[in-house]
């Protein structure tokens, strides 16, 4: 219980130096949120009134102390340039990028396990030979590359998925949950989800192949191989097992990381996402929501970090008791 | 600012004088000229064009750097640091409401706006003024227009800045869904317009126009813009007293007519049957009280549009009169047309509300969409797409049942998607207009119609920074730049030449006279060698006795 706590307080002291970093990187950079606004007839009377109404025009220290207090209660203020509450814009999209990030996840970890498990069983074949560099490929390809060329195929030759966005123009739903659990939506999240897990299943095969052959020479693999088990049986009840651990904690992390770095998939597939809404607030200056977007992906990958954590010491009874000794 | 006038006015004399005085003698070598630019990235003709430029003017003996900048921190020099710089790549673009020529001949070159306004270059000339402020009190359109002429001479010969092109733009929609001859063209904005959206006729089962934007919906609200793509919307749901038409001059809309009855009084004689979008009806109450509610601090965007209104007064069931402060020709233009039409009984109740609270209407948590526009609001989610439908009972309903607009940020995807049915109207395109145009060819489907804007790409000069605070030297820059090089090689002919704030699509405000800028290498030398400006081991040196103590930076 300690050290559920400790690695807690770990991560929450992390999010307040990501919180104090990302307040002042935005302020620090060239240029102001006014800029902007500059093609809109904004007199220098009105632009001091807008300083004002976002407290601009204060000195950064008290702008900081302000906005710590705000998040403490919750409050993430309001988008300069949609003048709605940060928290309202991010919660709208926040869903889409999620299960795009968790779908692609799965997809990707199911078959980068499986397969890395048997590339290792299969291990100085000719299979081997071209399927490690095929996955080194995919994992190095550009992402956006991917998705282009997946787009051009799949979509705009075969027709066979629609080119962006997470619904079919014009289509309403009663609500976000029998949206997502709707055809269209489905449709609409297939390309996006099969470039993100081209991409991210090379981490998994390659973690899972590597861990494989190093647990298949240990002894209570030659143990169960001199029990008489069969060899898929060992692979899978004896090695795998063992080897899996690395990956659960590759997974967690996945999570989060991915969650920011979907950017560019969010842009080439159009797709409403907590990406493409970071890009636009940073590139306009407007820092609350730019904040507010990079903390909600901060506070996903520390959570994720800490449900690793706890994993391991489930999974694995050697964290928590080498801690003890 | 009059200060700097004559201080200008007394540099030039002195140089005068010192060019007649001495034929020869020690003289300063032009120091290095910065021109800013755009990433390449970002806008590639502008970058393109700005490499051209700064080859040309290194044949005139000057050391050039061209140097990028991220757009946020070229502004943030440019515009908030207006004594910092020497020369800047920059555009102007096109709006609907810049169909009239004022708020470009007065706003770029009056001396009232040089700290802190559009005259960021520091052009400051008495003469101008006083033509830019006539202009503006002449209700007879051909006598304003002798002065727009006057106003565009003017710069000519001056030369703040180097005029470069008026860019083109192609617009694409599918001739298999809609009617071809129902898109209406506006002149300088293209076929991405009202009227278009009011016109455009339905061939078959799709009654969905289908449009993209690449940029997310930041606002719909009456009272606040929030960026270009917002006031697509705003103009659907709302409607105006008056409208921009596809001439570029205004005409009534929610109006019978609106009558100038001297220069500071217009009479509006509302349409009779206009019902807001909850069944009530549209009175003159409601239109007072639009012009009224900016008035206030509530709504400061649009603040600057009724400022110069005097008083406002009921005249009839349907009729209203204003009085203004001062002569304003462009009333029309920039209020009239400009204005949304808000309920009272829903708009009254929200600003009294606010009043003596820190915030304003901008920041609504419920924005009510009621209108009395042509189009009513069904939903929005501002990262996805927006659905309007036909109000049926306006009176310019639409043919159109539905108007959806997509935000596809990819600008390959938008090629796809018009292929592919899911949107069948390009309202903005973010990539090359040569790959539009050829994705027509291959898909007989589609059709392309493209347009001058009438926006400007020009390098600005800083005109209060010596070498720039001279006229010879400004013209011989300008002069040194080939216009159909930059159409040919920087803009991949999507241009056409430009000499003029004016844009030729404006076709009643534009002067021609102006189209003859007769450009070289040797006529550019030429302007500097009759300056007194001389070539020493192929540097340019000041002419003698012009000092200057700024270093480039």
């Amino acid at each position: 219980m300690k050290l559920v706590l400790e690695r807690f307080t770990h991560n929450a002291l992390a999010l307040l130096a990501v919180t104090t970093i990302l307040f002042f990187m935005f302020r620090l950079m060239p240029g102001t949120p006014l800029a902007a606004f500059i093609n809109e007839n904004l007199n220098a009377d009105q632009q001091q009134a807008m300083l004002e109404q976002f407290g601009l025009d204060r000195p950064m220290w008290q702008q900081y102390f302000i906005y710590l207090g705000n998040l403490l209660r919750g409050e993430f203020g309001l988008s300069f340039f949609q003048r709605r509450p940060v928290l309202t814009i991010l919660l709208e999209v926040l869903p889409n990028s999620l299960i795009l990030t968790l779908a692609s996840l799965i997809i990707a970890y199911i078959f980068g396990v499986l397969a890395g498990a048997w590339l290792a069983w299969k291990r100085g074949s000719w299979i081997e030979r071209v399927a490690v560099p095929a996955v080194l490929a995919t994992r190095a390809a550009p992402e956006f590359w991917i998705g282009m060329v997946l787009l051009a195929l799949l979509s705009f030759n075969a027709g066979w998925f629609p080119s962006g966005g997470a619904s079919s123009p014009g289509v309403a739903y009663a609500n976000d949950w029998q949206r997502i659990a709707s055809w269209d939506y489905l449709h609409h999240l297939a390309l996006p989800v099969l470039t993100l897990a081209l991409y991210l299943q090379g981490l998994p095969l390659l973690l899972m192949r590597s861990n494989m052959l190093e647990v298949m020479h240990e002894e209570f693999v030659t143990m169960a191989r001199m029990k008489g088990f069969s060899e898929w049986r060992i692979v899978i009840n004896h090695a795998a097992r063992n080897a899996l651990l690395p990956v659960v904690t590759a997974f967690a992390l996945g999570v989060g990381l991915s969650m920011g770095g979907n950017v560019v998939i969010e842009t080439v597939f159009s797709w409403p996402g907590i990406g493409r809404l970071l890009v636009q607030a940073v590139s306009v200056h407007d820092y609350p929501l730019a904040q507010g977007a990079f903390l909600m992906i901060a506070l996903v990958l520390a959570l994720m970090n800490f449900v690793a954590d706890l994993l391991y010491m489930v999974l694995d009874p050697r964290v928590s008791h080498g801690r003890k000794g | 600012m009059r200060k700097l006038a004559i201080a200008a006015a007394v540099a030039f004399a002195a140089l005068g004088m010192a060019t007649a005085a001495f034929a020869q003698g020690p003289t300063e070598k032009v120091r290095k000229i910065n021109l800013y630019t755009w990433p390449q990235a970002a806008l590639p003709q502008s970058y393109q064009a700005s490499q051209l430029i700064a080859q040309e003017w290194r044949k005139l003996g000057l050391e050039v750097e061209v140097k990028p900048l991220q757009r946020q921190a070229q502004t943030q020099l440019i515009w908030f640091s207006r004594d910092k710089w020497d020369a800047t790549m920059w555009r102007m673009v096109g709006r609907p409401e810049r169909s009239d020529p004022d708020e470009f001949l007065y706003s770029l070159y009056h001396s009232s706006y040089a700290e802190k306004g559009y005259n960021f270059i520091g052009y400051i000339n008495p003469e101008y003024d006083k033509l830019a402020e006539k202009q503006r009190t002449q209700l007879d359109r051909d006598e304003r227009r002798k002065t727009a002429f006057a106003l565009q001479e003017i710069i000519n010969r001056d030369q703040p800045q180097a005029f470069l092109v008026h860019p083109k733009y192609a617009l694409a929609f599918n001739k298999a869904v809609f009617k071809e001859d129902t898109v209406v063209n506006q002149s300088g904005i293209g076929i991405r317009n009202i009227w278009t959206f009011l016109k455009i006729e339905p061939l078959g089962a799709q009654k969905d126009l289908i449009i993209n934007s690449n940029e997310t919906i930041n606002a719909t609200n009456p009272l606040y813009i929030g960026g270009a793509v917002d006031s697509w919307i705003t103009d659907l749901i709302w409607d105006r007293v008056m409208r921009i038409g596809p001439d570029g001059m205004p005409q009534p809309w929610a109006a019978e007519s609106v009558t100038w009855v001297d220069d500071k009084t217009v009479d509006v004689k509302l349409r009779a049957g206009m019902k807001w979008h909850d069944g009530k009806p549209v009175t003159v109450e409601d239109v007072i009280f639009s012009f009224e509610a900016p008035a206030g601090d509530k709504a400061p965007m649009y603040k600057p549009f009724v400022t110069d209104i005097a008083a406002m007064e009921k005249t009839g069931d349907l009729s209203l009169r204003f009085k203004l402060k001062q002569p304003n020709t462009t009333f029309l233009t920039a209020s009239l047309a400009k204005i949304n039409l808000i309920p009272k009984h829903i708009w009254e109740p929200v600003l009294k509300d606010l009043a003596g609270k820190p915030e304003n209407a901008e920041q609504l948590k419920e924005v009510s969409y009621i209108g009395s526009g042509p189009f009513k609001m069904v939903r929005w989610k501002p990262t996805e797409e927006i659905l309007l439908e036909r109000n049926g009972e306006h009176f310019a309903a639409p043919k159109v049942e539905r108007w959806i607009m997509r935000i596809v940020p990819n600008a390959e995807a938008t090629l796809g998607m018009l292929k592919r049915g899911e949107l069948n109207f390009i309202g903005i395109f973010g990539g090359d207009p040569e790959v539009l145009v050829n994705f027509a060819k291959e898909n007989p489907d589609i059709a392309i119609r493209s347009e001058v804007d009438i926006g400007f790409e020009y390098v600005a000069f800083n005109n209060r920074r010596p070498p720039f605070d001279d006229v010879a030297f400004r013209r011989a820059l300008s002069l040194a730049i080939d216009r159909h090089l930059m159409v040919s090689a920087a803009w991949q002919d999507y241009a056409i030449p430009a000499n003029s704030h004016v844009s030729p699509v404006l076709t009643f405000w534009h002067d021609p006279a102006v189209d003859q800028l007769k450009t070289g290498i040797a006529e550019a030398k030429k302007i500097l060698q009759d300056a007194g400006y001389r070539l020493v081991g192929g540097k340019l040196y000041y002419p003698v006795g012009k000092q200057e103590k700024l270093t480039t930076e």
